[in-house]
């Protein structure tokens, strides 16, 4: 049973881990860029789903209001920081990132507390459902319906809409964005959108997992996402889904082996480097979304 | 005597497509040959192999004598090789004149750290600046790399390529990009670098300067050799003239 | 000189070391590495349990360098196989893995780190001044390594390396000369470091820590001495003198490295460059 609790936990972990990812691997795919500050508009939807959550009595509200302030912050992010520096080496903006992730972790700091923020009233938290004998509680149900939810729609939209379609090829080769008439800056504004939107619904459902938000918040999955997307192969929605399932699971089971000589956290990073001296170019390679 | 430059049954297959399919012919020491063949003949990864870019399914590359197939491409050019790019790759954060004394010191750079023992470079300053005169340089040894026009770029990437002070040199499409006046200057400038008994092999799309230099023409088709040899003779085999009019270009070589 | 004098001196000094060996690696070489903590940790480290055993200064300090040395050659065999991209969040991985490490092993103290470390016997002053000399050294090997042929090769390993090696030079070679020397600088920082505390942590060798380096490196100017050490100083003590900013340390570090990507790439040494430009009226 033990062993199945783990499970749980690590495939909640993983959709979680997923749903954050996608916008990560995303930027990567158009433009080379590691969107390291993607943790902050992850820790943003946090912070904003529990603020207007507490506000407003309704928990409903706090997403809706986070996914729909998070993408003018992701967009906003790529028009002041990256646009202008896209002439220099893809590891200028990185730098520029991690900055700016830096600096953000610390407003957070500042304008909201050490000890972080809570929900008021978390209906949830304690919500528990049985199945045959497993535990599971409410919220990762909540998770990992959200993944299936998104990556089913993400698959959908990119296949059957013209649009997505459209989205779909230019990630995958932003040359040819204009034989299939769509506007190659119009697909970034529309990942950064896309992703950020994701991440702050990841952040929300975190919050309500945890019951807590605090400034490292982001900081803890963001070097995590990075581990994922560079598994999962740059820019391959599908990679970053198995990798975050994968990443999700060897966390679980791997605290068990390896967590006299490693801190859970840093078992991403070890799985992550020994993949890549085994396969320098990451796992799936492939660039389609 | 061994050869300058000899390959060997070299093949090579990627993404589905036997881009080289057995190549085999030997260059000797001042040597002049054109490289030439339709698009996707295979040229541009057959000089990849030689040049230890891409590594072979099989086969064999031997420089002067020595089976060079396993060495990275630093290794090769300490042997003698020396290449220029299609498209062009100067250092652009450093000024012409220090983009070829990196190349004049390659003598000084084979091991990081007796490099690290030695600064003075007036000798390879010197033998820097007297090959950019050669190529047509001379006065824009200041200026920064990355701010030359494309024909002064082309002419640098062939002076950091005689830096090195090679016995085979690699020239892939140093013509391409350049009005009819750049390239009629490049080929004499190339002429030149020949005539000082530096072996040279050509690849271009230029037909009517290939021909009008080369000595030798080997004409590559479906990753094989279909024609090789005086330059005149090859262009008149009907094989020849098939492939390069199966594939739409046409040849000037009826004269 | 007072106590507390002595104490911002020497912490100067060991930002000046690791900021100047973080810029050979990074700067002169280009390849970016955002883990400069965890050699400065693997020198401490080494050091501290030196000292523990034998509390011996001069093998201290070669321990120190040598263990710095050794794990940034592993993370340099990494870089060979790893695109440049990549590298940024191996070395992320690799500072995580090592404090990820430290604060689980029981003989290198875990979360309580290791105190209570024997004294140098030159006292406070004493060690600074050795940290000076050190600081000192390190500038001097920098200014040499630019000026040689080492640098010259690290500058086009940086910046193409396929282009260096159609002129004989073996990136390889180079990176891992990079990686050794800069890591083994660190390393050495970290001995000092040791016997400046006689405590030491995990948390003094993380991840942010290794950002507020890379910052230093932008803003003095990346592959900049002069700049490096400038940017260094003044960084290091900007919470000193604004008393206030040391509340809001990572905020400035953070928006610091922001605002000089953005605006001023060249960081300070750049702009020294063009106002001498200006001038001298060229």
């Amino acid at each position: 049973m033990y062993y199945i609790d783990l499970a749980v936990t690590g495939i909640s972990f993983g959709c979680m881990y997923a749903v954050m990812s996608v916008g990560l691997t995303l930027v990567y795919g158009l433009l080379r860029i590691l969107h390291v500050a993607h943790a902050a508009v992850f820790a943003l939807g946090a912070y904003v789903t529990v603020l207007v959550a507490n506000a407003s009595g309704s928990i409903a509200l706090g997403f809706l209001a986070s996914i729909a302030v998070t993408p003018l912050f992701g967009m906003a992010i790529y028009r002041l920081l990256y646009e202008p520096l896209l002439k220099y080496r893809p590891d200028v903006p990185m730098i520029a990132s991690v900055g700016l992730l830096v600096l953000m972790q610390d407003a957070f700091r500042i304008l909201f507390g050490e000890q972080g923020v809570t929900f008021h009233r978390n209906a949830f938290s304690f919500t528990t459902f049985n199945f045959a004998g497993i535990t599971v509680s409410a919220i990762q149900v909540a998770i990992v319906v959200t993944a299936a939810v998104v990556f089913t729609g993400l698959h959908l939209f990119t296949t059957r809409t013209r649009i997505g379609v459209g989205w779909r090829a230019t990630v995958s080769k932003p040359q040819i964005a204009a034989s299939f008439g769509v506007d190659p800056i119009k697909v970034r504004y529309l990942n950064f959108a896309i992703g950020s939107a994701l991440a702050a619904v990841a952040g929300g459902l975190v919050a309500l997992l945890n019951n807590l938000v605090d400034p490292t918040i982001g900081f803890v999955v963001s070097y995590k996402a990075l581990a994922i997307i560079v598994l999962g192969g740059l820019g391959s929605v599908r990679g970053t889904l198995v990798a975050s399932l994968v990443l999700g699971l060897v966390e679980s089971y791997g605290t068990i082996f390896i967590g006299a000589w490693l801190d859970r956290d840093a078992i991403a990073f070890l799985a992550l480097i020994l993949l890549l001296m085994i396969r320098p170019q990451g796992f799936t390679g492939a660039r389609a979304a | 005597m061994s050869a300058a430059l000899q390959l060997d049954d070299l093949a090579v297959r990627f993404g589905g497509v036997q881009a080289v399919a057995g190549v085999s012919f030997a260059v000797d020491e001042g040597d002049f040959v054109g490289l030439i063949g339709p698009n996707g003949a295979g040229k541009t990864t057959l000089i990849k192999i030689v040049a230890g870019l891409q590594r072979p399914d099989r086969g064999r590359v031997t420089l002067g004598g020595v089976d060079v197939t396993g060495d990275a491409t630093a290794a090769r050019v300490r042997r003698g090789l020396s290449l220029t790019h299609q498209i062009v790759r100067p250092f652009r954060a450093m000024t012409v004149l220090d983009n070829v004394v990196l190349g004049a010191g390659i003598g000084r750079t084979a091991n990081p750290f007796r490099a690290m023992l030695h600064v003075e470079r007036r000798r390879e300053s010197e033998r820097a600046a007297e090959i950019l005169g050669r190529v047509g340089l001379a006065g824009t040894e200041r200026k920064l790399a990355g701010s030359l026009p494309l024909g002064q770029m082309k002419r640098l990437e062939l002076a950091r390529a005689l830096a090195v002070e090679p016995d085979v040199i690699l020239l892939d499409e140093p013509l391409a990009g350049l009005n009819q006046t750049e390239a009629s200057r490049q080929v004499e400038t190339i002429s030149d670098v020949h005539k000082g008994g530096i072996t040279v092999i050509l690849i271009e799309h230029n037909l009517e300067e290939v021909m009008r230099i080369c000595r030798r023409l080997i004409v590559l088709n479906n990753g094989l050799v279909i024609g090789d040899g005086e330059p005149r003779q090859v262009m008149a085999d009907p094989a020849v003239h098939e492939a390069y009019v199966g594939s739409g270009m046409a040849t000037h070589a009826q004269a | 000189m007072s106590a507390y004098e002595v104490s911002i001196i020497s912490i100067v000094g060991i930002n000046v070391i690791l900021a100047v060996s973080l810029n050979m690696i990074s700067g002169f070489c280009g390849q970016v590495s955002l883990g400069h903590g965890a050699f400065f940790g693997a020198g401490a480290y080494a050091a501290a349990l030196a000292m523990v055993a034998t509390a011996s200064v001069p093998l201290a300090l070669v321990a120190a360098l040598v263990t710095g040395s050794l794990l940034g050659i592993v993370v340099g065999f990494a870089s060979l196989r790893v695109r440049s991209d990549f590298l940024a969040v191996t070395t992320i991985g690799v500072n995580f893995l090592f404090t990820g490490f430290v604060r689980k092993q029981a003989w290198l103290g875990g979360e309580m780190g290791i105190s209570g470390i024997p004294a140098t016997g030159l006292g406070a002053s004493g060690n600074m001044i050795m940290i000076l000399l050190f600081a000192a050294l390190t500038i001097a090997l920098s200014f040499h390594v630019s000026r040689s042929w080492m640098g010259f090769a690290f500058r086009a390993v940086g910046e193409d390396e396929g282009a260096a090696a159609t002129l004989g030079i073996n990136a390889g070679a180079y990176k891992l000369a990079a990686f050794g020397i800069g890591t083994a600088l660190a390393g050495l920082a970290g001995g000092l470091y040791t016997f400046f505390t006689q405590f030491i942590t995990a948390d003094a060798f993380d991840f942010i820590f290794s950002v507020m380096l890379m910052a230093m490196v932008v803003i003095g100017g990346i592959g900049s001495t002069a700049g490096v050490v400038v940017a260094a100083i003044g960084l290091t003590l900007l919470p000193e003198a604004i008393r206030f900013v040391n509340n809001y340390r990572l905020l400035v570090y953070g928006g610091l490295l922001v605002l000089v990507i953005r605006l001023a790439p060249g960081g300070l040494a750049a702009l020294a460059r063009s106002v001498v430009i200006r001038v001298r009226g060229t």
